[in-house]
């Protein structure tokens, strides 16, 4: 009974559009009361979960990410990727999705990346005879590719939540995230020559040079990045506050677009985004400590290992959970409350944490693109004025890519463990 | 209603600053100070407690904002007047929710009273009122979303951040 109501409360409370930290919440007070457990425990339990030290690097990262963008990165990003692939079939689809994944790279987040190129790639596209639907589509399909490659606040969580070094997280994250974006490119491509979209002339070889000079900066910003992380010279925390100093930097100085009365807009806006994040963690981790206490993951690894103990299946009814869930679910609520249970179960059936970890983040970006709680798909479509209906129909065959990608580093573990484990020997 | 509302917004849109300015100014020194000799101690502390406060303080501005998300699909199939209702309805669970887990922070602050932080030697209660800070916050702004919708014939939509 005691569950019912936890979970009961928590569904009511998200069909009625209370939000997601708050449902979390209130589901959780309905449960203590009815236990009989001193509700005390829910300011403690909310401060355990934000006070965790990897959290720190969140408010920096989105903060350099917010520097960047309002910096002028999106369309010296937008120039580069056109410069490389535009020539082809659907050229701006691909640009599109090139776009992203140098995007991403810089903030970490995919409703950003959604809105950022989204802003100057829809109108563009539809401008050059590109269908509204598909425009709004690849759009929102290419941005979750952001937090697949780093940085990602997703996989920060995931570090905060498992104890995985965030920077094995991160260089995990970078080859599927890369193989996520070609795929998606062929898939534009496909679709381009099926349905005759344009193409732009060749702009030649020296344009690719001009434009990676605006390009580069973005690019380095990773690498800075990256290179902080794995080094050990820096924590996550001080590599994001040092990215967010070089974001600011190449912003004013190298671009000169970055003016100085727009700092303290951005840096307060990045901390309220982050705030809503914190909040979120904070329910979550009550949630979460419920869920534990009820000894809901040894449940669901029981359930699952008594059906099966094959690697194989075990994999692939993770993925269906995480999928059906990441399609109700906003991403870090999912993260915080499946991630624990799910992971003891991957452990049971011997697939390695850094694996698990790869695949679930990349699995839940997908759930940001379907219905009924796909932010990306009503950013796009608002941002392409157009209705959401063949948004989504136009969107499936990226959603069919990815779940095959989804796939192979589901099965594949070298996909995700190669890089990590050569640069860590 | 209107200037109240602004006010606050004002005044948390400015300590929100410091906050974060605060957490990133005590990073930096903490890089710095590697880089030329040792960090000091009290860095990491305040790094973590200024992070405390930005959620704190943030709290009541994302919800205003939308930051803090919602599924609003299933309401808005109901029709104008009864997504009205149902944004009301939110509104009056989280200021519910908050103003129920105000007195449990407060005894969190208390226990609070027993600690010092290892580096700063802040007595711990001046971390633990960082909940209740939040939950007051957010039962703030939270209210006057649902005293607007009822009483003063707004919508209620969040003021998304520009």
């Amino acid at each position: 009974m005691a569950l019912t109501i936890l979970i009961g409360t928590f569904i009511l409370g998200l069909i009625i559009g209370v939000p997601v930290a708050v449902t979390l919440g209130l589901a959780s007070l309905a449960y203590l009361i009815y236990v009989d457990i001193p509700i005390v425990v829910m300011p403690q339990k909310m401060y355990a979960g934000m006070d965790v030290f990897v959290l720190l690097s969140i408010p920096g990262f989105i903060l350099a990410g917010n520097l960047m963008n309002n910096g002028g990165i999106t369309e010296r990003i937008i120039r580069f990727a056109n410069a490389i692939v535009g020539w082809a079939r659907g050229g701006l689809g691909l640009t599109n999705v090139g776009a992203s994944m140098l995007f991403g790279g810089i903030t970490g987040t995919a409703v950003a990346d959604a809105a950022s190129i989204g802003g100057v790639m829809i109108p563009g596209m539809k401008k050059a005879g590109y269908p509204a639907d598909f425009s709004a589509a690849v759009t929102a399909a290419s941005s979750t590719v952001g937090p697949i490659i780093p940085p990602s606040v997703p996989m920060i969580i995931v570090g905060a939540l498992s104890g995985i070094s965030v920077g094995q997280m991160f260089l995990a994250g970078a080859i599927p995230g890369i193989l996520m974006g070609f795929a998606m490119m062929i898939t534009a491509y496909l679709i381009a020559r099926k349905k005759n979209f344009p193409k732009q002339p060749w702009l030649g070889f020296a344009e690719i040079i001009k434009s990676f000079g605006g390009a580069f900066w973005a690019i380095a910003m990773t690498a800075l990045i990256i290179y902080g992380l794995l080094s050990g010279i820096a924590t996550p925390t001080e590599t994001a506050i040092v990215a967010s100093v070089y974001a600011f930097a190449v912003g004013a100085f190298v671009y000169g677009d970055l003016k100085l009365t727009m700092v303290p807009k951005i840096l307060i806006n990045s901390a309220i985004s982050s705030a809503a994040i914190l909040v979120l963690v904070g329910f979550a981790n009550v949630f979460g400590w419920i869920l534990v206490s009820e000894k809901i993951p040894q449940a669901i690894a029981e359930a699952v290992l008594t059906l099966t103990d094959n690697p194989i299946l075990v994999v692939l009814i993770i993925n269906i959970l995480l999928l059906f869930v990441g399609m109700f679910m906003e991403t870090i609520a999912a993260l915080i409350i499946l991630f624990p249970p799910l992971l003891a179960l991957a452990i049971a059936v011997e697939i390695e944490p850094l694996h698990f970890a790869t695949f679930a983040v990349l699995n839940l970006m997908i759930g940001l693109t379907t219905p009924p709680l796909g932010v990306c798909l009503f950013v796009c479509s608002n941002i392409a004025r157009t209705p959401l209906t063949p948004v989504v129909k136009a969107i499936f065959p990226f959603l069919v890519t990815n779940i095959i990608v989804l796939l192979l580093v589901s099965y594949i573990p070298a996909i995700a463990t190669w890089l990590p484990s050569i640069v860590q020997n | 209603m209107h200037t109240l509302e602004n006010t606050l917004v004002f005044c948390f849109r400015a300590l929100i600053g410091i906050s974060f300015s605060v957490l990133a100014g005590a990073v930096l020194v903490q890089v710095l100070g590697r880089l030329f000799s040792n960090s000091p101690i009290w860095t990491e502390e305040l790094t973590r407690f200024a992070l405390l406060y930005t959620a704190a303080i943030g709290a009541g501005l994302s919800f205003r904002s939308g930051d803090l998300v919602n599924v609003d699909v299933f309401c808005d199939r109901f029709g104008k007047t009864w997504s009205r209702r149902f944004r009301f309805i939110s509104s009056t669970l989280t200021a519910l929710l908050c103003g129920v887990l105000i007195q449990p922070s407060w005894q969190f602050v208390q226990i609070g009273q027993l600690q010092t932080s290892p580096a700063m030697e802040l007595p711990m209660h001046f971390v633990h009122f960082s909940i209740t800070a939040l939950l007051t916050i957010l039962f703030l702004f939270s209210g006057l979303r649902a005293v607007s919708i009822a009483f003063l014939d707004q919508e209620g939509y969040p003021v998304k951040l520009d």
